[in-house]
C-alpha cells in the first residue's frame, strides 16, 4: 500500500520532465521514423501518399527523383565523388583518433610537469569556452589566401577560398579545426583521470625501473582506459554529427547551401538541415527524416562495436 | 646489505596563503641496520616511519643527511638503481595485468651485470642434464597419473624439478620421452644437442674464444662483465622460483581483482623480490588484512625473509606485529628515533615514557608519583625504596599490567598500592581488572592477574613486582634509573 502511494508520488515528481521529454524528445524521434516512410509528404499540408521505402532508396542514390528523369541523388551517398555520408566518415575516422592521441599526449605532459601546470591547463582549456563561430572566423583568417599560415610557410594555397579551394584543401583545414576545438574537453577528462590514478602506481612503476615512456605506455594508459573509452564513444558520436564547424569555417555568404555544395563539404547533419530548411523544404522533409534514421543506425552500430571491443581492453 | 642512515632529515613546506610553515617528518635520524635483519619501524601515525621508508627507497629525496648501502653513498641515486624491492600499503598491483605479468614487469626493465656467457652452450648443457636424468621419466609418468593432470601442470612440474624455464620443459616434452621408443628419441635428442654445442664451440673457436666450466666466454683467459637484459626463459625461471617462494604458483594466470587481500599481498611481495633486491621495504604491509590473515601473513613475511636472508625494513603502527617478527625495532615519535633494540629488550627496558606507553597490550599504567625520604611514593603509599642520593622530585611512575600481585601475595608486605577495582573481566587464561586511582594519569588502570585468583570489585591492596616499575622524569619523560 505504502509502496504504491510512493510510486504515484515518484511519477508525480517526474511528470514535468517526462512531459517535456515526451513532447521534445520521444515524440520527435518516433515522428522522424514515421515521416521517413511516408511517400511525397508535404510538411505544411500534412498530405502524403501512404507508406514507402522510396525515401531511403532516393537518398542512397538507388531511385530517381522523378520517374524517368534519370536524375539520381548523389549529395548524400555516392561512390563517384564526395558525398555527405563519406565526408562524415572521413571526418570521423581522421579527427577522432588524432585528437584522442594528441589530447592524451598533452594530458600526460601537463600531468608530468610541475611548474606552470595551472597555466597550461588554462591555455589548453581556452578553446572550450570560446564560441565555435568565433574560432571559425579566426581560422578563416589564418587560412585565407594572404593569411598567417601561407605567410609563415611561404605558400600560396587557396585553402578555403570560395572559388579556388579544392575538396582536399577545405577538408584539411576543416579537420585541423575540428581536432583543435575537440582537444580541450578531452584533455580535461584525461587530466582528471590521471589525477585519480593512485600515486602508488606511478611510484611502483618507478621502483620497477620503468622509464617515463614505458610506465605511461604499459601502466598509466591502461589505467586510463575507462576515460579513453568514454572519450572515444562520445567523440565518435560528436564527429558523426559534425555540422556547425563547417558553417563556422566556411560560411561567408549566409546562404548555407552554397557553402557546402561549392566545395562538396556536405556532412550527414548538414544534408538533413538542408533538406529541412532548403528551398524545397515543404516537400523534402521525408528525405531529411530518412537521413536522420540512417545516421542514428550508423551511430548505434559504431557504439555497439566500440563497447564490444572495450570489453576486452578496458580495466575498471 | 648493511644500511646506514646519517643525520637524515626530511622536512615539508606547507604553503597556506602567505603563511609558510615547515613540518619536519624525519629529524636528524641516525640508524644502522645490520645485513640480513628484519627491522620494524614502529610508531604512531605521523611519526615519520613511512617517510623514512620512502627516503630509503629513493622515492622521496631527503632535505639533508645521507643514506649508505654498505659503504656506498646512495643518497642521490634513482630508486630503480638502488636495488630495492618495495611493497606498497595498497599493494599497487597493476589491475590490467595478470599476476604473472605483474611479477614480470620489473624484470622487463631489469639489466643484469654478469660475466658474458654463451647462452646456447648453457641451455644445451641443461637440456642434456635433464634428458639424461634418471628422475625425468618417473616424474612424467607420475604427473600423468594424477587426477588433475594437464599439460601445463606437467610442464610446471618439470620446470620446477629441474630449476629451468617452462620453455625448456616444453621442448623436452615435445620429443615425447615417455612414449613408445622414447628412450631412443632421448638418445637422439642428446646427440643433436651435443652436435649443436660442438657447432657453437667451433664458432667461438673461430673467433679465438673459449669458455670455462660455467660457460663464461673467456677473452684472453678472463671473462668479461657485460650488462644485458634477461632472456625470456630466464625471466620465466625467476618468476616461477619467486612464485614458489611466496606460494602463488596457482594464481599466475589470474587478474589481481580475482585475488583475496592476502593473495594480493603475496603477489606484491613476489613482484618486489623477483628483481633479487638487496633490500626489501614493506610499507604497512598488513594494514589491509583481517585479523587472522594478519597473523598468518606476518609469519609468512618472516619465513620469506629468513629463506632469502634479505635485509628487510617493515613499517607498522601495530606494536604487536613488530614485536612478534622483528629482529630489531625502531620506535619513532614526531620524526625522532626514541629507542632501537631487540623487541623484548625494548619492552623490558624502555628509555622514555613514550616508548613504555607505546609497547605492550594492555598499555602500561602511569601514575603521578614523588621521590622523597628514600622512597618512591604514589600518594601516601611507598611502593619502592630509592637510594637517598636521588633528590626530591615529582615523577611519572609506569607499572606494567602484569606487575601487580593480588591480596594473598600482598599480605604482610608493607609496600603496597591500594586501588579501587571497578570491573573484573575473565579472559580465560588470566583476569583483567579495571581499577581507578586518584593518582592515575589515564583514569582507568588495566591490570592482569592469574585467573586462579578470585577477584572481586572493591578496594584491593596490590603488591608490585619491582622489575615492572619504571620511573620517568615528569617533564621530559626520560627514564630515571633507580
Amino acid at each position: 500500500m505504502d509502496e504504491k502511494r510512493n510510486n504515484y508520488k515518484a511519477w508525480f515528481y517526474l511528470a514535468p520532465v517526462l512531459i517535456l521529454m515526451g513532447i521534445f524528445t520521444f515524440f520527435p524521434i518516433l515522428n522522424t521514423v514515421y515521416v521517413s516512410f511516408l511517400k511525397d509528404y508535404n510538411v505544411s499540408t500534412g498530405v502524403h501518399k501512404g507508406f514507402t521505402f522510396y525515401n531511403y532508396a532516393y537518398i542512397l542514390g538507388l531511385a530517381e527523383r522523378y520517374e524517368g528523369s534519370g536524375v539520381y541523388n548523389t549529395t548524400f551517398f555516392s561512390f563517384s565523388g564526395p558525398s555527405a555520408f563519406w565526408n562524415t566518415m572521413f571526418i570521423t575516422f581522421v579527427t577522432v583518433p588524432i585528437s584522442v592521441i594528441i589530447a592524451l599526449l598533452i594530458a600526460l605532459a601537463i600531468h608530468n610537469i610541475k611548474a606552470l601546470k595551472k597555466f597550461f591547463q588554462t591555455v589548453f582549456f581556452m578553446p572550450y569556452v570560446t564560441n565555435v563561430i568565433a574560432i571559425g572566423m579566426v581560422f578563416a583568417v589564418i587560412f585565407a589566401n594572404g593569411g598567417v599560415f601561407n605567410t609563415i610557410f611561404h605558400l600560396n594555397i587557396p585553402w578555403i577560398n570560395p572559388v579556388y579551394a579544392t575538396w582536399g584543401s577545405c577538408m584539411t583545414v576543416l579537420c585541423i579545426y575540428i581536432i583543435w576545438t575537440a582537444l580541450p574537453y578531452k584533455i580535461l577528462i584525461f587530466l582528471s583521470g590521471l589525477q585519480n590514478i593512485d600515486q602508488q602506481y606511478f611510484d611502483a612503476a618507478r621502483v620497477d625501473g620503468a622509464s617515463k615512456g614505458k610506465a605511461s605506455r604499459r601502466i598509466i594508459i591502461p589505467l586510463l582506459s575507462p576515460q579513453i573509452l568514454y572519450i572515444s564513444v562520445t567523440s565518435f558520436i560528436t564527429a558523426f554529427k559534425e555540422y556547425s564547424s563547417i558553417i563556422g569555417l566556411l560560411n561567408r555568404s549566409y546562404s548555407s547551401t552554397a557553402v557546402a555544395s561549392s566545395n562538396d563539404l556536405y556532412t550527414i547533419v548538414y544534408y538533413i538541415y538542408d533538406m529541412m530548411q532548403g528551398t524545397n523544404w515543404t516537400t523534402s522533409s521525408q528525405f531529411a527524416s530518412a537521413a536522420a534514421v540512417i545516421l542514428l543506425l550508423v551511430i548505434l552500430g559504431f557504439t555497439i562495436v566500440e563497447l564490444r571491443i572495450s570489453k576486452r581492453l578496458v580495466v575498471y | 646489505m648493511e644500511i646506514n642512515l646519517v643525520k637524515l632529515t626530511k622536512s615539508f613546506k606547507n604553503v597556506k596563503g602567505k603563511e609558510v610553515s615547515e613540518t619536519i617528518a624525519v629529524n636528524n635520524m641516525d640508524l644502522t641496520i645490520a645485513s640480513g635483519e628484519l627491522i620494524g619501524l614502529l610508531g604512531p601515525s605521523g611519526c615519520g616511519k613511512s617517510t623514512t621508508l620512502y627516503l630509503i627507497s629513493g622515492l622521496k629525496a631527503p632535505t639533508s643527511g645521507s643514506i649508505y648501502f654498505n659503504d656506498e653513498n646512495i643518497t642521490d641515486l634513482a630508486p630503480e638503481k638502488r636495488g630495492i624491492g618495495l611493497v606498497f600499503q595498497n599493494y599497487a598491483l597493476y589491475p590490467h595485468l595478470t599476476v604473472y605479468q605483474n611479477v614480470q614487469f620489473p624484470l622487463d626493465n631489469l639489466k643484469v651485470k654478469e660475466n658474458e656467457k654463451d647462452l646456447i652452450l648453457e641451455s644445451e648443457a641443461k637440456r642434456r642434464e635433464i634428458l639424461s636424468s634418471r628422475g625425468l621419466l618417473p616424474l612424467i609418468q607420475n604427473e600423468k597419473r594424477k587426477e588433475d593432470y594437464t599439460l601445463t601442470s606437467l610442464l610446471r612440474a618439470i620446470a620446477e624439478k629441474f630449476e629451468t624455464s617452462i620453455y625448456m620443459a616444453k621442448e623436452i616434452i615435445s620429443i615425447d620421452p615417455d612414449g613408445e621408443n622414447g628412450l631412443e628419441r632421448i638418445k637422439e635428442a642428446i646427440k643433436r644437442s651435443e652436435e649443436k654445442s660442438k657447432l657453437e664451440t667451433d664458432k667461438l673457436a673461430m673467433k679465438g674464444l673459449t669458455v670455462n666450466e660455467s660457460y663464461e666466454i673467456l677473452r684472453n683467459g678472463s671473462p668479461r662483465e657485460i650488462e644485458r637484459s634477461l632472456t625470456k626463459p630466464e625471466k620465466d625461471a625467476r618468476i616461477r622460483a619467486v612464485s614458489k617462494l611466496v606460494q602463488i604458483e596457482n594464481l599466475l594466470n589470474r587478474k589481481p581483482s580475482e585475488l583475496s587481500g592476502g593473495q594480493q599481498q603475496r603477489v606484491a611481495i613476489a613482484r618486489a623480490l623477483v628483481k633479487r633486491p638487496s633490500v626489501l621495504l614493506l610499507d604497512e604491509p598488513l594494514s589491509n588484512l583481517d585479523a587472522r590473515l594478519r597473523i598468518q601473513t606476518r609469519e609468512e613475511i618472516r619465513r620469506i625473509q629468513q629463506e632469502t636472508g634479505i635485509t628487510t625494513i617493515f613499517v607498522t603502527h601495530d606494536q604487536e606485529e613488530a614485536m612478534s617478527i622483528c629482529d630489531q625495532i625502531v620506535v619513532m615519535e614526531k620524526g625522532f628515533v626514541r629507542q632501537v633494540g631487540h623487541p623484548q629488550e625494548v619492552y623490558r627496558n624502555p628509555n622514555c615514557l613514550f616508548v613504555a606507553k607505546f609497547l605492550g597490550t594492555p598499555p602500561i599504567n602511569v601514575f603521578y608519583g614523588e621521590i622523597k625520604e628514600g622512597g618512591l611514593f604514589i600518594g601516601e603509599e611507598k611502593i619502592m625504596n630509592v637510594p637517598p642520593t636521588i633528590p626530591y622530585q615529582k615523577v611519572m611512575v609506569g607499572i606494567r599490567p602484569e606487575g601487580f600481585l593480588m591480596a594473598e601475595e600482598a599480605e604482610g608486605k608493607e609496600k603496597v598500592l591500594t586501588l579501587e577495582c571497578t570491573n573484573v573481566l575473565t579472559q580465560g587464561r588470566d583476569l583483567q581488572l579495571y581499577c581507578t586511582s586518584p593518582y592515575s594519569e589515564e583514569g582507568t588502570i588495566k591490570l592482569i592477574v592469574d585467573s586462579d585468583i578470585e577477584a572481586k570489585t572493591g578496594t584491593i591492596k596490590f603488591a608490585l613486582r619491582k622489575n615492572k616499575i619504571y620511573v620517568f622524569d615528569s617533564v621530559s619523560g626520560e627514564r630515571i634509573e633507580i
